[in-house]
């Protein structure tokens, strides 16, 4: 081309000109040809002064910097041509043809986006709505002096060339929109023309949507633009690791991100540390997920702690489902990667790591929680299971963790509920891992009691209070564990198995974790039928209530003619040792006894446990010793009355037995001696007679000793204990627990009232342990002197009987030596009855002893009654000693008792001295 | 352009054709509204040695200036209508 002549090159231009306006400017209809050409030939003087102004560049232009302008602008306002323009231009410079591929390329940029000639241009409209303007105050001002015809008939139409200045604004040098420019372009043309710049300004302002979009564009662009300029690329590149992450997140082993052991991800240490800090983060959930996933699979013994492990491992499927996705994202996004494309074009594909980081946080933070609790949950099993969950879901300050928890929480707790759901409403303990709050107790672990021997109701099962989860509470465990106790022991202490069963079956229920109050109400209802089912059932079935009347009326003495009948007939067997004494004959006498008395209209299934029996022998007893009365008390009610409870039977029976015994035997000495009194017993010495007289005031006093306790112990203390166990058994919404409690009550109420388990308070701190049974010990030592003194009454007595044989032998002897034997009567009556060899002195002695003994005893006793706390064992000693008769006596410290002369006492009794008053004094 | 024999002239055209074919989808791509006509007469003054710059200024100008028309010509049926 450069060959080419100056002038070929202008035609050619001139030829590309007038097709140019040909092109452009479709002449109207009512134009005539000379105007047409007139206007065309004004256009092409415009054109070529345009042309003229700016002559080819004469320097080798960049054929880069044009295409590049255009890269730049399709990737930030349309990224998928801008491929599309790299192949184009590619082809294009393949071509051999142009010579100025530049230019070209610089014109199309120039007029990229330029509006479309067909619509409506603005600009130009204003333009045009000003040339008229123009147009006419001309045509006002210079009224006919147009140029010419031709002209003026146009009109407007001609643009006279002297207006230039006029429109400036559509000058040919201004017409590019400076807008569509990028800023260096339009820095370059405002430098190069530099009295444009107001008129652009100017256009700006009249242009203001324009001018509020230009800034936006030019900060976005100039940021991508750095981001992009300043952009290296990493070793692996993004889009690998992209690719490999899905695998790591599902926690596989990939080229870039390999796993390494206890569990470690290994990062490529070519990447820069952005890139790794992201990758930290995302290495996270796949760190947990192989956490969990070797968690999920380690198998574990016990039902919740699998539980647990199934709700994780559907968790860590809905992870995988995530972690799915991503993956298809991931695929589409490097699907449309463009290679080419700053940072491989990833920006703009969607899908970066960041975003990966953004996508995985939720399943993250799910992910940690699970991990948390796996650990947690090594060390725990059953309800502390429940209990470490459900406070994350109840505590956890963050809502999403605890509706994570509360989603967890129905999966684990499952089988907690199915095993709640057969012991509330079966009464089995089917918890093969004991992960239950109820433990079965083993045979190692029963509490054994002396007897060796256990108790079903109490033993059997027990409350582990740290198994207990938080989602109840520990009241409402304890209701839990009495229904299923109850059900069990109807079950099978109660043999009432169809029940059992028929309940099941009826009111089963489907329970599971969430709606606490409908579960509370099903445990209520359950509650109420199992507990009135069970008292049902000892009543009407086991007749509880009867053999606790039994036993009172038998054990405790309440059946008075059977007693006394028994004492009567048992008393000469008795008396005999302890090893002569057989069951046979034994309970041939309690037989007789139930015969002669009241008793055998009594129910024979009570009669039938009555039993009588030997305790067991030490050497030197005798049957009163060991005889003891029995009642049997069979499976379920010796859930009531346990063998504790038997125990204390026992030592009241014993203890009201030895009483009993006493009183018998002084009741049998009293009727000896007053029937003799009328009798053998007349005596001309005054010796004899004062001794007998004393006996008999000492005996008056043991008796009423002895009715005043038996009155004391069976009318205050038994029968006022019995009235409050009546009352409390006969309550509405008794429980079997209740029942034992009440009956425990009594029995302690009896012992410790009935003298058997009272302490004396003075010394409890120095000597408590001596001091444990005292008024047993006091009352023990009684009854052996009262006893001892019986038997001496009947020595003195037997005494009396052969001094009243010899006397009436002496007087059939006397009648034939009168004189003599009234001389030898008289002398001895001064001396010891009886003669010199007479058993008298000592048996009086004795008796004096055992008298002034019983009564520094019973005084002593007085005196720590006296001073006792319970009001009921202070009325004793009150009643004992109603006229004052006995001065109580304090200990003033043990093994010192002052006893007072019986003379002293005596007058101080009759001044009337109270009880405080004398140990004042 | 030096005369040349036909084979050599006729495969110049086809190239020259498929230059205006890349170039005109090249300003579709950045939304010349050039038509493939305005285009060849572009080309053909650019490869002349016109400044680009200028010829894009001349475009701008004419396109201008046919609005400019069409206005007038709408502005001239109105008035005749309303006359």
């Amino acid at each position: 081309m450069a060959s080419l002549s100056s002038s070929d090159k202008d035609r050619r231009i001139n030829v590309s000109i007038n097709r140019l306006i040909a092109q452009h400017i479709n002449p109207s209809a009512n134009f005539t040809n000379e105007e047409v050409q007139a206007r065309q030939k004004w256009y092409a003087e415009q054109i070529k002064a345009a042309f003229d102004e700016k002559p080819s560049s004469a320097l080798a232009p960049d054929i880069n910097h044009a295409s590049d302008l255009i890269k730049r602008k399709l990737v930030q306002t349309n990224p998928g041509q801008a491929l599309r323009f790299s192949n184009l231009y590619s082809r294009l410079l393949a071509l051999p043809v142009l010579n100025q591929k530049w230019g070209i390329l610089y014109l199309l940029n120039q007029l990229a986006d330029s509006p479309d000639p067909l619509e409506d241009d603005p600009d130009a409209y204003e333009e045009y709505i000003a040339e008229e303007r123009a147009e006419r105050r001309q045509k006002l001002d210079r009224g006919d002096r147009h140029a010419t015809p031709d002209v003026s008939k146009l009109g407007a139409n001609v643009i006279p060339p002297n207006i230039e200045d006029e429109f400036q604004p559509s000058s040919l040098r201004n017409a590019v929109p400076a807008p569509r420019q990028p800023p260096r372009e339009e820095q370059m043309a405002d430098e190069t023309d530099p009295e444009s710049m107001a008129d652009s300004s100017a256009a700006a302002a009249s242009n203001p949507r324009e001018q509020q979009s230009r800034p936006q564009t030019r900060d976005i662009f100039i940021k991508s633009q750095l981001l992009s300029n300043n952009y290296t690329p990493s070793d692996p590149s993004e889009p690998t690791l992209l690719r490999d992450l899905p695998y790591t997140l599902q926690g596989l082993s990939s080229a870039t991100l390999p796993f390494g052991k206890n569990y470690t991800l290994d990062l490529p240490r070519s990447l820069p540390t952005p890139l790794i800090s992201i990758l930290n983060t995302l290495a996270e959930p796949s760190l947990l997920y192989r956490t969990l996933e070797d968690f999920v699979k380690t198998p574990d013994k016990g039902l919740l702690n699998q539980s647990l492990r199934a709700a994780i491992s559907n968790e860590l499927r809905a992870y995988l489902t995530l972690v799915a996705t991503l993956e298809g994202q991931i695929r589409t996004a490097l699907a449309s990667i463009d290679d080419n494309a700053p940072r491989n074009g990833i920006g703009k594909a969607g899908v970066t790591l960041k975003r990966c980081v953004v996508w995985t946080r939720e399943a993250t933070m799910g992910l940690r929680l699970m991990s948390v609790i796996a650990e947690e949950s090594k060390r725990k099993k059953g309800g502390q299971l429940i209990s470490l969950i459900h406070a994350f879901s109840s505590s956890h300050g963050d809502p999403i963790v605890g509706a994570f928890a509360e989603r967890l929480l129905t999966p684990v707790t499952r089988p907690f509920y199915d095993i709640l759901r057969h012991w509330v409403y079966d009464g089995e303990l089917s918890d093969p891992f004991r992960e239950f709050f109820v433990h079965e107790n083993t045979e190692e672990e029963m509490p054994k009691n002396k007897a060796g021997s256990s108790n079903v109701w109490e033993d059997k099962y027990r409350v582990v209070k740290e198994m207990i989860p938080s989602i109840i509470t520990e009241e409402f465990a304890m209701k839990i564990f009495l229904i299923g106790k109850s059900l069990n022991f109807i079950h099978h202490s109660c043999g009432d198995a169809a029940w059992v069963e028929s309940y099941s079956k009826e009111s089963s229920k489907e329970l599971r974790y969430g709606d606490t109050a409908t579960l509370e109400t099903w445990i209520d209802d359950a509650y109420k039928t199992t507990m009135r089912r069970l008292l049902h059932l000892m009543t009407s079935k086991f007749h509880v209530f009867e053999h606790i009347g039994a036993l009172k009326s038998y054990i405790l003495l309440g059946q008075g003619d059977f007693i006394a009948l028994l004492m009567e007939s048992l008393a000469a067997n008795l008396d005999r040792p302890a090893g002569a004494q057989y069951r046979h004959t034994l309970t041939a006498q309690l037989e007789h006894a139930i015969r002669g008395s009241n008793a055998q209209y009594d129910n024979p299934e009570v009669l039938r446990r009555l039993d009588a029996r030997m305790l067991q022998l030490s050497h030197g007893d005798i049957g009163w010793d060991c005889f003891t009365l029995e009642y049997k008390i069979d499976a379920p009610c010796d859930v009531i009355v346990s063998d504790w409870g038997n125990r204390q039977y026992l030592k009241v029976f014993n203890f009201l037995w030895r009483i009993k015994r006493v009183e018998f035997a002084l009741g049998a000495v009293w009727r000896k001696v007053t029937t003799g009194s009328r009798g053998v017993l007349h005596t001309k010495h005054t010796v004899v007679q004062q001794a007998w007289k004393t006996t008999q005031g000492v005996m008056a006093e043991m008796v009423h000793f002895v009715g005043q306790l038996q009155y004391y112990i069976l009318f205050e203390v038994i029968e006022a204990s019995w009235t409050e166990l009546q009352a409390k058994l006969r309550q509405e919404d008794i429980t079997l627990d209740d029942m034992i409690e009440a009956h425990t009550k009594y029995l302690n109420s009896i012992t410790h009232k009935g003298l058997l388990g009272a302490r004396r308070r003075r010394f409890a701190g120095s000597e408590s342990q001596e001091d444990e049974n005292s008024y047993m010990i006091q009352l023990g030592e009684l009854l052996r002197t009262m006893l001892s003194y019986c038997e001496c009454v009947d020595g003195l007595y037997s005494w009396s009987v052969s001094d009243f044989m010899q006397r009436q032998e002496s007087d059939l002897i006397s009648t034939s030596n009168v004189t003599q034997r009234r001389r030898g009567g008289g002398g001895q009556e001064e001396e010891i009855p009886g003669g010199p060899t007479s058993e008298f002195p000592v048996l009086q002695e004795r008796l004096k002893h055992l008298g002034d003994r019983f009564r520094s005893k019973l005084q002593l006793l007085l005196g720590d009654l006296a001073y006792q706390a319970d009001v009921d064992l202070r009325f004793l000693g009150v009643s004992m000693n109603f006229n004052d008769i006995y001065q109580p006596v304090r200990r003033k410290a043990k093994g010192t008792p002052a006893a007072p002369s019986a003379a002293a006492e005596k007058d101080r009794g009759g001044n009337g001295g109270g009880v405080e008053k004398s140990t004042k004094a | 352009m030096p005369p040349a024999p036909g084979t050599h002239e006729s495969e110049k055209q086809a190239a020259a054709q498929q230059a205006v074919d890349i170039l005109h989808e090249i300003s579709t791509i950045l939304n010349c509204h050039l038509d493939r006509r305005t285009l060849s007469c572009c080309i053909s003054m650019i490869e002349n040695g016109v400044n680009p710059e200028a010829l894009a200024a001349v475009v701008q100008f004419l396109r201008k200036e046919a609005q400019k028309e069409k206005f007038r010509a709408q502005d001239a049926e109105r008035d005749a209508r309303a006359g």
